[in-house]
């Protein structure tokens, strides 16, 4: 449904996109996840037809972004990052000008059915300068998805509402993914991982890691760490020497409850671990692996470039 | 076309939700009663009343408001974001300005005839020539088109509404008085173009004393199209920013 294929562009000087490639296939949720300035918006707005790429190629439902502009911006619904919003306008009025504008038989009424969906149906009435922040984005979510669009781009979508606003945000998108292609993005990494099949990591530009967020953690688990509780242990520190001891074991780390493992890459650690907490007399209470978050996994991308920046 | 039509008509409305508007309406009223009387009394019967007086007032009076109507057209899309929804909707980027103009233009038109009062009274009071009324009324019309045109290119080059205002009364208030900018002008070429451009003379010494001259409809309505490209130009610009 999206395919970006080398796509670059620069601001001046800045080189804000390096080629990155990726797809979205049709009915996937795909997280576009960085941080602040990594070039998210500017992907998007390329996607949307708001701008040219530099170089490169972006096609969205088969058209390209630029040649067929227009056949694009028929197919894509688009939320950006500031909520286009006119505060003088009742929030049925607007949802149904953009209706007309896009050409939506029936506007008016169908203004009132992506009101229902979004739940502002109540305050269809009120003028958009009298309602919340987090009203003010379900409206530009009910915007964007006037036409039932087969693609959604929603960029940053849940900031600034308050928990429960990002909740009921969150259920809307994975509730569209069902017969939509979303992308979405976020800085927020444990939302992508609760609303998305796939996440695109991007930072200054480019594509640092893509994959299903399970399939991420896993593959940036190179040698598993393992968290082990001991029972019935004289000191904490005869246990980390016990298990420093063990063959395969790059690292042990103690922790406030237990001790973390760091085991050499591609080997299984935890039968060794096992014994030697049973030949010393002690209990094993627990013994599991210590899963990354994405925050976890973030980090270590994020960071691992700026090394390679330094050298 | 389509499109068009339905940015005029939430154009147009806007101007009906705004206080500006309706403070322009007001002033412009107030000025040009003022002027209708004031020449009302002083001619006091001995001489017949010339029906394109408050015209020319309000010709006048137009460098300074129009920006006032214009300054919200792209300015506040522009800093409130709006401008990223209609360029991602499929419509034209050309559309967009064009339905913005023609909503300005209707307000305008609406506002001028208002003072069709004037003219119904100087009907009533002694035979007037209802010629020249009409030709000051099509020349003060197509002025305001191209008054907003200036105003609206101002409006669309920045995000600021009183930067652009600013800008948009300085403009026109050099294109008024462009008579004056060209008599202090060495180069005598340079000079007559500079004085051809002016509005008042464009507007004062034809359309105003009953005169449509092919010359000064082809110059507004000229006017309204070079600025008009401009804007769109300006607004397509920033997809390549």
């Amino acid at each position: 449904m999206i395919t970006v294929e080398s796509l670059t562009k620069r601001y001046g000087r800045f080189m804000a996109l390096r080629g990155i490639s990726f797809q979205a296939e049709s009915g996937e949720i795909l997280g576009f996840l960085g941080p602040n300035g990594a070039g998210k918006t500017t992907t998007m707005r390329i996607l949307t037809g708001y701008m040219p790429p530099t170089s490169g190629r972006a096609a969205v439902a088969g058209y390209d972004v630029f040649a067929d502009s227009l056949e694009v911006r028929k197919r894509v619904g688009y939320l950006p990052e500031t909520v286009p919003l006119y505060p003088d306008m009742t929030v049925h009025g607007y949802v149904k000008y953009v209706a007309e504008l896009r050409g939506v038989p029936q506007a008016a009424s169908r203004a009132d059915d992506v009101l229902r969906l979004v739940g502002m149906h109540t305050r269809r009435d009120s003028l958009i300068r009298n309602i919340s922040k987090g009203m003010r984005q379900r409206v530009g979510l009910a915007q964007a998805l006037i036409h039932d669009p087969p693609v959604l781009i929603l960029d940053e979508p849940t900031i600034g509402l308050d928990p429960r606003q990002t909740l009921e945000v969150r259920d809307l998108v994975r509730s569209l993914g069902k017969n939509h292609t979303v992308m979405f993005s976020t800085h927020i990494l444990s939302e992508a991982e609760q609303v998305c099949d796939r996440v695109v990591i991007i930072h200054r530009g480019e594509i640092v890691a893509m994959d299903k967020p399970q399939a991420l953690r896993d593959q940036l688990q190179k040698g598993a760490r393992l968290f082990v509780r001991v029972g019935k242990a004289e000191s904490a520190e005869s246990v980390r020497k016990a298990l420093q001891n063990i063959a395969g074991v790059a690292r042990v780390e103690a922790l406030p409850d237990g001790f973390s493992v760091e085991a050499r890459r591609d080997v299984d650690v935890r039968g060794r671990i096992a014994q030697a907490v049973a030949a010393a007399g002690w209990e094993l209470l627990e013994l599991r692996p210590l899963a990354m978050s994405l925050e976890d996994i973030f980090l270590e991308l994020t960071v691992r470039e700026g090394t390679n920046e330094r050298l | 076309m389509r499109h068009i039509g339905i940015i005029f008509r939430r154009e147009l409305a806007q101007y009906f939700s705004s206080p500006i508007a309706y403070f322009v309406a007001f002033a412009v009223l107030l000025l040009t009663g003022f002027t209708f009387n004031n020449d009302l009394a002083l001619r006091n019967g001995r001489a017949p009343v010339d029906p394109a007086l408050p015209l020319i007032y309000l010709a006048q009076f137009s460098v300074f408001f129009v920006p006032l109507l214009t300054m919200r057209l792209l300015a506040e899309e522009n800093r409130e974001g709006t401008l990223e929804l209609l360029m991602t909707l499929p419509l034209q980027d050309y559309q967009i300005v064009l339905g913005k103009f023609l909503g300005a233009w209707a307000y305008y038109t609406l506002l001028i005839s208002l003072t069709l009062v004037h003219q119904v009274l100087m009907l009533w009071l002694n035979p007037v020539d209802v010629g020249v009324a009409f030709a000051a009324y099509i020349g003060l019309w197509l002025f305001g088109g191209a008054s907003i045109a200036v105003g609206m290119f101002f409006s669309a080059l920045n995000e600021n509404q009183i930067v652009a205002a600013f800008l948009g009364m300085a403009a026109l208030l050099i294109l008024w008085q462009a008579d004056l900018v060209g008599n202090v002008l060495n180069n005598r070429a340079l000079a007559e173009f500079v004085r051809s451009l002016s509005f008042q003379s464009n507007y004062s010494y034809s359309f105003a004393i009953g005169i449509v001259r092919f010359d000064h409809t082809v110059f507004f309505v000229g006017v309204m199209s070079v600025l008009l490209l401009a804007t769109a130009q300006i607004v397509q610009s920033r997809r390549w920013r």
